[in-house]
């Protein structure tokens, strides 16, 4: 297990796992989440199959602290700096080209949700609460939370959770669609991992590979060039699988 | 096929229609041609008999591809055979169409029939009819739009999950994930989509799809 930041990392299997661990609300101690290089370094193993992202404990994450930020700002450190890694660092957890899921329990609030919402699934315990209370300190989501959350929940969503800084419960958050799937208390992780490792098991990482990046492009291009490359991206797993076949 | 204005495309290799290569230049060639017929004011595709498809024939696909691909010296694919290319070129054209173009699928759907269907502007679905996207537990994926279609539709992780998983579902998943419009008896199938085309060929305009599906269906 390695440890940075108060967020630890560990591979069981063909899966990595974070861990914001930082107990017992798990406060992100750095705006930017985990330094960029140390991420890449964590993900860069070519087996892995999936990642999850948890809580320690009983919560997910109850954000970054802002009386930090604040008084980061006082003592004149660069906080616009730290929070373009930190967009990096989620930018980077979102295009990986393996499924990243968020296993949620708890509390999930403000840079904690953010976390969330870079995942490509978000399951959460029955008991989760959600919110971002940045608007009740004067500011915003700053890690591109808002952007995400519109591309979950649509507009009329993310306008009433931005704006209002209220808390939202599990059922609430799965019928806006912040959320994908709810389990029982104490079930999520077990859940998340079955859930992940089912979905990944008698798959090998070139198709993997090629549906996360399909996702992509459906995120990022027209649909003309999403085709494109979909069909090259079967046709080159489609040419191995011939070779396969026949035996060369 | 041409009834009362509306087209009629069926799928017809029984028993369960598989869209080989001739089937793919054969769609190319029916497609120009009711684009350039305007006395087509809308279009049904389904499958002949029990079955919509059960999409692509893979064995003579893969061959095809080892034939005709272009690699480097490494093996490497550098150029996608133009005939794939034709393939999904042809469900753009479909989308383009002005006229409405209605799924009707029963039995099996599919792969690439999957895909025809979801580049079709609306999609009804008999009961008990059989979905999916199987292509992954080919070591494949789908190759002509079915990630992209899927993600616009159902959304990003029900596309994730049903791709990767690659086994089929059921009428009422597909209708939950938005994937058909409405579940109909089978028997009933293309009478409710002849109704339904005519009702929305009078003026079709595909950015008032959910309000043709609220009022019609």
């Amino acid at each position: 297990m390695e440890t940075i930041n108060k967020i630890s990392w560990e591979i069981k299997g063909d899966i990595g796992i974070i861990t914001l661990d930082n107990p017992p609300e798990n406060y992100l101690v750095q705006p930017e989440f985990v330094p960029l290089e140390i991420l890449r370094k964590w993900t860069s193993y070519d087996y892995l199959k999936g990642i999850i992202i948890c809580g320690a404990g009983k919560h997910f994450s109850g954000g970054g602290k802002l009386e930090n930020l604040f008084k980061m700002i006082r003592n004149k450190e660069d906080i616009a700096e730290k929070i373009d890694k930190g967009k990096e660092v989620l930018d980077h957890l979102e295009n990986l080209d393996i499924p990243v899921v968020a296993a949620i329990q708890g509390i999930c609030f403000g840079g904690g949700l953010e976390v969330a919402l870079a995942s490509h699934i978000r399951v959460c315990s029955a008991n989760s609460l959600f919110a971002f209370p940045e608007i009740n300190q004067g500011v915003l989501p700053g890690l591109g939370g808002s952007v995400r959350c519109q591309g979950r929940t649509g507009f009329p969503g993310a306008l009433k959770l931005i704006m209002s800084g209220d808390m939202i419960n599990a059922e609430d958050a799965l019928e806006l669609h912040l959320v994908d799937f709810i389990t029982a208390r104490q079930k999520v992780f077990d859940f998340t991992l079955s859930f992940l490792q089912k979905l990944t098991r008698d798959r090998p990482l070139s198709v993997i590979n090629a549906v996360m990046k399909a996702l992509k492009n459906a995120r990022s291009l027209s649909i003309q060039e999403a085709m494109k490359e979909e069909t090259r991206m079967f046709c080159e797993l489609a040419l191995s699988e011939a070779r396969r076949r026949n035996g060369s | 096929m041409l009834e009362d204005e509306i087209g009629r495309l069926e799928l017809n290799s029984p028993p369960s229609n598989k869209m080989t290569m001739e089937f793919f230049r054969e769609f190319a060639t029916a497609l120009d041609y009711i684009n350039s017929h305007k006395e087509f004011r809308a279009l049904i595709i389904n499958g002949h008999g029990r079955h919509y498809s059960s999409g692509a024939d893979l064995p003579s696909l893969l061959e095809e591809i080892h034939e005709k691909a272009g690699t480097d010296k490494n093996g490497r694919l550098t150029n996608v055979p133009e005939f794939l290319s034709n393939n999904y070129k042809s469900l753009l054209l479909l989308e383009s169409f002005r006229i409405p173009v209605i799924s009707a699928i029963r039995g099996v759907c599919l792969g690439s029939a999957l895909e025809l269907a979801l580049f079709s502007h609306f999609r009804l679905c008999g009961e008990d009819s059989v979905i999916g996207l199987p292509e992954a537990s080919f070591n494949l994926v789908p190759g002509l739009g079915g990630i992209y279609k899927l993600c616009c539709i159902a959304g990003e992780v029900t596309a994730l999950e049903r791709v990767l998983k690659g086994s089929t579902f059921t009428a009422e998943d597909a209708y939950r994930y938005r994937i058909v419009d409405k579940i109909v008896p089978k028997r009933q199938l293309i009478e409710q989509a002849s109704g339904f085309a005519r009702e929305v060929m009078t003026d079709f305009r595909v950015e008032k799809r959910s309000l043709y599906i609220k009022k019609y269906l």
